[in-house]
Protein backbone atom coordinates (compact mmCIF):
# COMPACT_ATOMS: atom_id res chain seq x y z
CA UNK A 1 0.00 0.00 0.00
CA UNK A 2 0.86 3.74 -0.82
CA UNK A 3 1.87 5.20 2.29
CA UNK A 4 -0.73 7.66 2.63
CA UNK A 5 -0.68 10.97 4.12
CA UNK A 6 -1.27 10.76 8.36
CA UNK A 7 -4.98 11.83 9.00
CA UNK A 8 -5.74 15.55 9.22
CA UNK A 9 -7.28 17.32 12.65
CA UNK A 10 -8.12 20.97 12.38
CA UNK A 11 -8.83 22.45 15.63
CA UNK A 12 -10.24 25.99 15.73
CA UNK A 13 -10.07 28.10 19.70
CA UNK A 14 -9.33 31.85 20.09
CA UNK A 15 -7.59 30.45 23.33
CA UNK A 16 -4.16 29.38 22.50
CA UNK A 17 -3.76 27.50 25.26
CA UNK A 18 -6.62 25.20 24.31
CA UNK A 19 -4.92 24.83 21.41
CA UNK A 20 -1.56 23.87 23.00
CA UNK A 21 -3.12 21.59 25.52
CA UNK A 22 -5.03 19.24 23.00
CA UNK A 23 -1.84 19.41 20.36
CA UNK A 24 0.23 18.22 22.58
CA UNK A 25 -2.03 15.28 23.92
CA UNK A 26 -2.56 14.52 19.82
CA UNK A 27 1.22 14.05 19.22
CA UNK A 28 1.66 12.23 22.55
CA UNK A 29 -1.09 9.57 21.14
CA UNK A 30 -1.57 9.63 17.87
CA UNK A 31 0.48 10.23 14.43
CA UNK A 32 -2.28 12.40 13.23
CA UNK A 33 -0.94 16.29 11.36
CA UNK A 34 -2.80 19.06 13.72
CA UNK A 35 -3.45 22.20 12.16
CA UNK A 36 -4.15 24.72 15.22
CA UNK A 37 -5.97 28.39 15.03
CA UNK A 38 -6.96 30.92 17.13
CA UNK A 39 -8.31 33.08 14.38
CA UNK A 40 -11.23 31.24 12.51
CA UNK A 41 -10.62 33.21 9.38
CA UNK A 42 -7.34 31.61 8.85
CA UNK A 43 -8.89 28.46 9.73
CA UNK A 44 -11.32 28.78 7.01
CA UNK A 45 -8.72 30.07 4.27
CA UNK A 46 -6.98 26.66 5.14
CA UNK A 47 -9.97 24.26 4.77
CA UNK A 48 -10.82 25.94 1.21
CA UNK A 49 -7.44 24.03 -0.38
CA UNK A 50 -6.57 21.69 2.10
CA UNK A 51 -8.20 18.15 2.38
CA UNK A 52 -8.85 17.09 6.21
CA UNK A 53 -10.90 14.27 8.05
CA UNK A 54 -12.08 16.40 11.11
CA UNK A 55 -13.02 20.03 12.41
CA UNK A 56 -12.81 20.66 15.89
CA UNK A 57 -14.01 23.84 16.84
CA UNK A 58 -15.13 26.27 19.80
CA UNK A 59 -17.98 28.32 19.71
CA UNK A 60 -17.59 31.64 21.18
CA UNK A 61 -14.92 33.44 18.89
CA UNK A 62 -14.26 36.55 18.09
CA UNK A 63 -15.39 37.69 14.40
CA UNK A 64 -17.34 34.23 13.93
CA UNK A 65 -18.55 31.68 15.83
CA UNK A 66 -18.06 28.05 15.78
CA UNK A 67 -21.42 27.20 13.82
CA UNK A 68 -20.65 29.89 11.58
CA UNK A 69 -17.13 28.28 11.29
CA UNK A 70 -18.26 24.34 10.74
CA UNK A 71 -21.09 25.81 8.04
CA UNK A 72 -17.75 26.82 5.82
CA UNK A 73 -15.99 23.53 6.78
CA UNK A 74 -19.21 21.96 5.46
CA UNK A 75 -19.72 23.94 1.96
CA UNK A 76 -15.88 23.48 1.41
CA UNK A 77 -15.15 19.80 2.75
CA UNK A 78 -18.59 18.31 3.19
CA UNK A 79 -16.93 14.97 4.02
CA UNK A 80 -14.85 15.99 6.82
CA UNK A 81 -16.73 15.08 10.47
CA UNK A 82 -17.72 18.59 12.27
CA UNK A 83 -17.18 18.53 16.17
CA UNK A 84 -17.86 21.20 18.24
CA UNK A 85 -15.66 21.83 21.62
CA UNK A 86 -17.47 24.32 24.17
CA UNK A 87 -17.46 26.00 27.28
CA UNK A 88 -20.53 27.94 26.49
CA UNK A 89 -23.17 25.23 27.23
CA UNK A 90 -26.25 26.28 26.36
CA UNK A 91 -29.22 24.20 24.61
CA UNK A 92 -30.01 25.62 21.83
CA UNK A 93 -26.84 26.04 20.41
CA UNK A 94 -26.23 22.65 20.50
CA UNK A 95 -29.85 22.12 18.83
CA UNK A 96 -28.89 24.58 16.11
CA UNK A 97 -25.62 23.02 15.73
CA UNK A 98 -26.93 19.76 15.22
CA UNK A 99 -29.85 20.37 12.48
CA UNK A 100 -27.51 23.25 10.62
CA UNK A 101 -24.88 22.20 10.56
CA UNK A 102 -24.80 18.72 10.69
CA UNK A 103 -22.53 18.34 13.89
CA UNK A 104 -20.95 14.83 14.47
CA UNK A 105 -20.20 15.52 18.22
CA UNK A 106 -21.03 18.18 20.37
CA UNK A 107 -18.12 18.20 23.33
CA UNK A 108 -18.36 20.23 26.57
CA UNK A 109 -15.42 21.92 28.26
CA UNK A 110 -13.59 21.02 30.16
CA UNK A 111 -13.27 17.90 28.09
CA UNK A 112 -11.75 14.35 28.67
CA UNK A 113 -8.53 13.36 26.84
CA UNK A 114 -10.00 9.83 26.34
CA UNK A 115 -12.87 10.74 25.19
CA UNK A 116 -12.26 13.39 22.62
CA UNK A 117 -9.39 10.81 21.27
CA UNK A 118 -12.55 8.23 20.72
CA UNK A 119 -15.17 10.70 19.11
CA UNK A 120 -12.02 12.39 16.74
CA UNK A 121 -10.94 8.71 16.30
CA UNK A 122 -14.17 7.67 15.18
CA UNK A 123 -14.68 10.60 13.03
CA UNK A 124 -11.98 10.38 11.10
CA UNK A 125 -13.18 6.48 10.58
CA UNK A 126 -16.72 7.55 9.21
CA UNK A 127 -14.51 10.67 6.62
CA UNK A 128 -12.26 7.87 5.54
CA UNK A 129 -15.56 5.23 4.64
CA UNK A 130 -17.62 8.61 3.10
CA UNK A 131 -14.38 9.28 1.07
CA UNK A 132 -14.30 5.70 -0.08
CA UNK A 133 -18.05 5.33 -0.48
CA UNK A 134 -17.44 8.21 -3.03
CA UNK A 135 -14.49 6.71 -4.70
CA UNK A 136 -16.80 3.29 -5.17
CA UNK A 137 -19.69 5.57 -6.34
CA UNK A 138 -17.54 7.44 -8.65
CA UNK A 139 -15.94 4.12 -10.04
CA UNK A 140 -19.30 2.64 -10.29
CA UNK A 141 -20.43 5.52 -12.33
CA UNK A 142 -17.28 5.52 -14.78
CA UNK A 143 -18.07 1.80 -15.27
CA UNK A 144 -21.63 2.44 -16.15
CA UNK A 145 -20.92 4.93 -18.80
CA UNK A 146 -17.79 2.39 -19.51
CA UNK A 147 -20.78 -0.37 -20.53
CA UNK A 148 -22.98 1.89 -22.06
CA UNK A 149 -20.30 2.82 -24.63
CA UNK A 150 -19.52 -0.77 -25.09
CA UNK A 151 -23.56 -1.47 -25.66
CA UNK A 152 -23.59 1.35 -28.26
CA UNK A 153 -20.86 0.53 -29.96
CA UNK A 154 -22.25 -3.43 -30.06
CA UNK A 155 -25.85 -2.20 -31.67
CA UNK A 156 -24.13 -0.22 -34.25
CA UNK A 157 -21.89 -3.23 -35.07
CA UNK A 158 -24.91 -6.02 -35.22
CA UNK A 159 -27.53 -3.61 -36.49
CA UNK B 1 -36.66 38.57 66.54
CA UNK B 2 -36.58 40.34 63.09
CA UNK B 3 -33.94 40.71 60.82
CA UNK B 4 -32.62 43.96 59.99
CA UNK B 5 -33.77 44.30 56.25
CA UNK B 6 -30.42 44.06 53.43
CA UNK B 7 -29.53 47.46 52.02
CA UNK B 8 -31.18 47.73 48.86
CA UNK B 9 -27.65 48.19 46.98
CA UNK B 10 -26.46 45.18 49.14
CA UNK B 11 -28.96 42.88 47.02
CA UNK B 12 -28.64 44.34 43.71
CA UNK B 13 -24.76 43.56 43.75
CA UNK B 14 -25.58 40.04 44.49
CA UNK B 15 -28.06 39.67 41.86
CA UNK B 16 -25.28 41.76 39.12
CA UNK B 17 -22.98 39.18 40.26
CA UNK B 18 -25.20 36.41 39.84
CA UNK B 19 -25.83 37.70 36.34
CA UNK B 20 -22.55 37.28 35.30
CA UNK B 21 -21.85 33.65 36.81
CA UNK B 22 -22.06 31.78 33.90
CA UNK B 23 -19.99 33.86 32.33
CA UNK B 24 -17.20 33.54 35.20
CA UNK B 25 -17.52 29.72 34.87
CA UNK B 26 -17.03 29.93 31.63
CA UNK B 27 -13.90 32.39 32.53
CA UNK B 28 -12.60 30.08 34.14
CA UNK B 29 -13.64 26.39 32.58
CA UNK B 30 -11.21 26.74 29.87
CA UNK B 31 -8.33 27.30 31.69
CA UNK B 32 -9.23 24.64 33.96
CA UNK B 33 -9.90 22.60 31.28
CA UNK B 34 -6.06 22.73 29.73
CA UNK B 35 -4.86 22.12 32.98
CA UNK B 36 -6.88 19.19 33.44
CA UNK B 37 -5.69 17.59 29.88
CA UNK B 38 -2.02 19.31 30.63
CA UNK B 39 -1.51 17.12 33.69
CA UNK B 40 -2.50 13.65 32.23
CA UNK B 41 -0.09 14.70 29.22
CA UNK B 42 2.73 15.70 31.59
CA UNK B 43 2.34 12.60 33.57
CA UNK B 44 2.58 9.82 30.41
CA UNK B 45 5.37 11.99 28.45
CA UNK B 46 7.44 11.88 32.04
CA UNK B 47 7.15 7.96 31.49
CA UNK B 48 7.65 8.27 27.91
CA UNK B 49 10.58 10.21 27.90
CA UNK B 50 12.01 8.28 31.50
CA UNK B 51 11.64 4.99 29.44
CA UNK B 52 13.26 6.43 26.13
CA UNK B 53 16.51 7.74 28.70
CA UNK B 54 16.87 4.73 30.50
CA UNK B 55 16.84 2.67 26.76
CA UNK B 56 19.20 5.12 25.60
CA UNK B 57 21.59 4.51 28.50
CA UNK B 58 21.76 0.64 28.35
CA UNK B 59 22.41 1.01 24.63
CA UNK B 60 25.38 3.49 25.81
CA UNK B 61 23.85 6.35 22.92
CA UNK B 62 22.75 9.73 22.84
CA UNK B 63 19.33 10.83 24.04
CA UNK B 64 17.04 10.11 21.00
CA UNK B 65 15.51 13.16 19.28
CA UNK B 66 11.87 11.86 20.14
CA UNK B 67 13.31 12.73 23.81
CA UNK B 68 14.01 16.35 22.67
CA UNK B 69 10.66 16.72 21.25
CA UNK B 70 9.09 15.51 24.29
CA UNK B 71 11.09 18.02 26.27
CA UNK B 72 10.24 20.29 23.98
CA UNK B 73 6.75 19.85 24.64
CA UNK B 74 6.79 19.52 28.21
CA UNK B 75 8.18 23.00 28.47
CA UNK B 76 5.45 24.34 26.28
CA UNK B 77 2.53 23.10 28.39
CA UNK B 78 4.28 24.22 31.81
CA UNK B 79 4.35 27.76 29.82
CA UNK B 80 0.38 26.89 29.49
CA UNK B 81 -0.37 25.87 33.24
CA UNK B 82 1.08 28.86 34.38
CA UNK B 83 -0.96 31.28 31.95
CA UNK B 84 -3.99 29.25 32.91
CA UNK B 85 -3.14 29.57 36.59
CA UNK B 86 -2.94 33.30 36.29
CA UNK B 87 -5.73 33.78 34.35
CA UNK B 88 -8.13 31.67 37.33
CA UNK B 89 -6.05 33.56 39.62
CA UNK B 90 -7.09 37.10 38.44
CA UNK B 91 -10.94 36.16 37.91
CA UNK B 92 -11.28 34.66 41.54
CA UNK B 93 -9.04 37.87 42.75
CA UNK B 94 -12.11 40.11 41.09
CA UNK B 95 -14.81 37.76 42.52
CA UNK B 96 -13.12 38.38 46.01
CA UNK B 97 -12.85 42.35 46.05
CA UNK B 98 -16.32 42.23 44.72
CA UNK B 99 -18.23 39.77 46.31
CA UNK B 100 -16.26 40.96 50.14
CA UNK B 101 -19.50 42.38 52.12
CA UNK B 102 -18.90 46.35 52.37
CA UNK B 103 -17.70 46.57 56.41
CA UNK B 104 -19.30 50.57 55.98
CA UNK B 105 -15.92 51.34 56.99
CA UNK B 106 -13.82 54.17 55.10
CA UNK B 107 -10.28 52.55 53.69
CA UNK B 108 -8.02 54.36 52.10
CA UNK B 109 -7.83 52.53 48.59
CA UNK B 110 -6.10 52.34 45.08
CA UNK B 111 -8.79 53.22 43.00
CA UNK B 112 -6.77 51.84 39.95
CA UNK B 113 -6.35 48.36 41.53
CA UNK B 114 -9.65 48.73 43.00
CA UNK B 115 -10.44 49.06 38.72
CA UNK B 116 -8.00 46.72 37.31
CA UNK B 117 -9.62 43.82 39.83
CA UNK B 118 -13.20 44.98 38.66
CA UNK B 119 -12.41 44.84 34.88
CA UNK B 120 -11.69 41.30 35.33
CA UNK B 121 -14.93 40.62 36.51
CA UNK B 122 -16.32 42.70 34.10
CA UNK B 123 -13.86 41.43 31.14
CA UNK B 124 -16.05 38.23 30.97
CA UNK B 125 -19.05 40.21 29.79
CA UNK B 126 -16.65 41.76 27.38
CA UNK B 127 -14.88 38.60 26.13
CA UNK B 128 -13.80 38.96 22.40
CA UNK B 129 -16.44 41.17 21.67
CA UNK B 130 -14.87 44.91 23.15
CA UNK B 131 -11.18 46.24 23.54
CA UNK B 132 -10.81 47.50 26.71
CA UNK B 133 -8.41 50.49 27.23
CA UNK B 134 -6.60 51.59 30.26
CA UNK B 135 -5.50 54.98 30.67
CA UNK B 136 -4.90 54.90 34.23
CA UNK B 137 -3.12 58.24 35.80
CA UNK B 138 -1.15 58.41 39.09
CA UNK B 139 -3.82 58.91 41.77
CA UNK B 140 -3.26 58.94 45.49
CA UNK B 141 -4.92 56.62 47.65
CA UNK B 142 -8.61 57.53 48.02
CA UNK B 143 -10.84 57.53 51.04
CA UNK B 144 -13.85 55.47 49.89
CA UNK B 145 -15.91 52.64 50.73
CA UNK B 146 -14.13 50.26 48.17
CA UNK B 147 -16.67 47.29 47.84
CA UNK B 148 -19.22 49.87 47.00
CA UNK B 149 -17.30 51.57 44.50
CA UNK B 150 -16.00 48.21 42.58
CA UNK B 151 -20.09 48.50 42.56
CA UNK B 152 -20.12 51.43 40.95
CA UNK B 153 -17.43 50.66 38.34
CA UNK B 154 -18.80 47.01 37.57
CA UNK B 155 -22.16 48.91 36.78
CA UNK B 156 -20.87 51.35 34.16
CA UNK B 157 -18.66 48.72 32.64
CA UNK B 158 -21.40 46.33 32.51
CA UNK B 159 -23.68 48.99 31.11
CA UNK B 160 -20.94 50.00 28.64
CA UNK B 161 -20.34 46.48 27.59
CA UNK B 162 -24.18 46.26 26.93
CA UNK B 163 -24.62 49.56 25.03
CA UNK B 164 -22.49 47.91 22.18
CA UNK B 165 -23.56 46.18 19.66
CA UNK B 166 -20.85 43.68 17.99
CA UNK B 167 -17.68 44.88 17.90
CA UNK B 168 -16.25 48.44 19.68
CA UNK B 169 -13.76 49.82 22.49
CA UNK B 170 -14.55 50.47 26.16
CA UNK B 171 -11.56 53.05 28.01
CA UNK B 172 -11.40 53.52 31.62
CA UNK B 173 -9.83 56.60 32.09
CA UNK B 174 -8.19 57.55 35.61
CA UNK B 175 -7.01 61.24 36.97
CA UNK B 176 -6.45 63.03 40.22
CA UNK B 177 -7.17 66.76 39.73
CA UNK B 178 -7.35 69.54 42.42
CA UNK B 179 -8.15 66.79 45.45
CA UNK B 180 -10.55 64.97 43.15
CA UNK B 181 -10.25 61.73 41.97
CA UNK B 182 -12.07 61.43 38.14
CA UNK B 183 -12.80 57.66 36.75
CA UNK B 184 -14.69 58.37 33.34
CA UNK B 185 -15.69 55.02 31.30
CA UNK B 186 -16.34 55.70 28.22
CA UNK B 187 -17.82 53.28 25.53
CA UNK B 188 -18.35 53.42 21.63
CA UNK B 189 -21.78 51.96 21.73
CA UNK B 190 -25.50 53.50 20.76
CA UNK B 191 -25.35 56.47 22.98
CA UNK B 192 -28.64 57.88 25.41
CA UNK B 193 -31.19 58.58 23.02
CA UNK B 194 -31.83 62.57 24.67
CA UNK B 195 -35.71 61.82 25.39
CA UNK B 196 -34.03 59.00 27.89
CA UNK B 197 -31.40 61.49 28.80
CA UNK B 198 -33.19 62.94 32.42
CA UNK B 199 -34.58 59.67 33.36
CA UNK B 200 -31.71 57.43 33.61
CA UNK B 201 -30.82 58.09 37.02
CA UNK B 202 -34.63 57.90 38.04
CA UNK B 203 -35.64 54.64 39.58
CA UNK B 204 -37.61 51.65 37.24
CA UNK B 205 -36.20 53.76 34.17
CA UNK B 206 -34.55 51.07 31.88
CA UNK B 207 -33.96 50.52 28.33
CA UNK B 208 -32.75 47.12 28.21
CA UNK B 209 -34.91 44.55 27.36
CA UNK B 210 -37.74 43.31 30.36
CA UNK B 211 -36.01 40.65 32.21
CA UNK B 212 -32.53 42.09 31.68
CA UNK B 213 -32.67 45.51 33.12
CA UNK B 214 -33.95 46.37 36.57
CA UNK B 215 -33.61 50.13 36.14
CA UNK B 216 -31.68 50.15 39.40
CA UNK B 217 -28.12 50.37 38.32
CA UNK B 218 -27.72 53.87 37.92
CA UNK B 219 -29.82 54.77 40.69
CA UNK B 220 -27.58 52.69 43.00
CA UNK B 221 -24.43 54.10 40.84
CA UNK B 222 -25.87 57.83 41.58
CA UNK B 223 -26.64 57.05 44.97
CA UNK B 224 -23.14 55.17 46.20
CA UNK B 225 -20.89 58.32 44.77
CA UNK B 226 -23.33 61.27 45.59
CA UNK B 227 -24.76 60.43 48.96
CA UNK B 228 -21.87 58.15 50.16
CA UNK B 229 -19.04 59.59 49.28
CA UNK B 230 -20.06 63.35 47.96
CA UNK B 231 -18.92 62.68 44.63
CA UNK B 232 -20.58 63.59 41.19
CA UNK B 233 -21.87 61.75 38.45
CA UNK B 234 -22.33 63.02 35.03
CA UNK B 235 -22.59 61.74 31.85
CA UNK B 236 -22.13 63.11 28.35
CA UNK B 237 -23.71 61.24 25.37
CA UNK B 238 -23.95 60.72 21.23
CA UNK B 239 -26.03 58.83 19.97
CA UNK B 240 -24.33 56.42 17.61
CA UNK B 241 -20.98 57.42 18.79
CA UNK B 242 -20.68 56.37 22.61
CA UNK B 243 -21.80 57.53 26.02
CA UNK B 244 -18.95 58.59 28.50
CA UNK B 245 -19.75 58.75 32.49
CA UNK B 246 -17.46 60.07 34.65
CA UNK B 247 -17.70 59.59 38.23
CA UNK B 248 -15.67 62.06 40.88
CA UNK B 249 -14.96 61.51 43.93
CA UNK B 250 -13.02 63.41 46.68
CA UNK B 251 -9.68 62.50 47.56
CA UNK B 252 -10.73 63.25 51.72
CA UNK B 253 -13.50 62.23 52.54
CA UNK B 254 -15.40 65.21 54.01
CA UNK B 255 -16.61 63.38 57.17
CA UNK B 256 -12.56 63.14 57.71
CA UNK B 257 -12.02 66.64 56.89
CA UNK B 258 -10.91 69.39 59.37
Amino acid sequence: MASNPPPAVVIVDDEEMVITSVRAFLRLETEYAIHGFTLPGEAVKFLETNPVDVVVSDYLMPKMNGLELLAKSKQFQPEAARVLLTGHADKQSAIRAINDVGLYQYLEKPWDNQQLLLVIQSAIERTTLLRSLREKISALDTAHSNLKDIQAKLLRAFL
Amino acid sequence: MEEEPRHLAELYRMAVLGRLTAKIVHEITTPAGSIRSNNEVLARSLDALGKLLSDATVKKCAPPAKALDILETLKNLAGVDKIACDRISAVVRGLKTYARVEEGELRKTNLNDLLRDTLKLAGVEFRNRVTLVEDFGEMPAVECYPQSLSQVFLNLLVNAGQAIEGEGQVTVRTRAENGWARISISDTGTGIAPEHRDRIFTPGFTTKPAGEGTGLGLVITREIVVDHHHGTITFESEPGRGTTFHARIPITHPRNRS
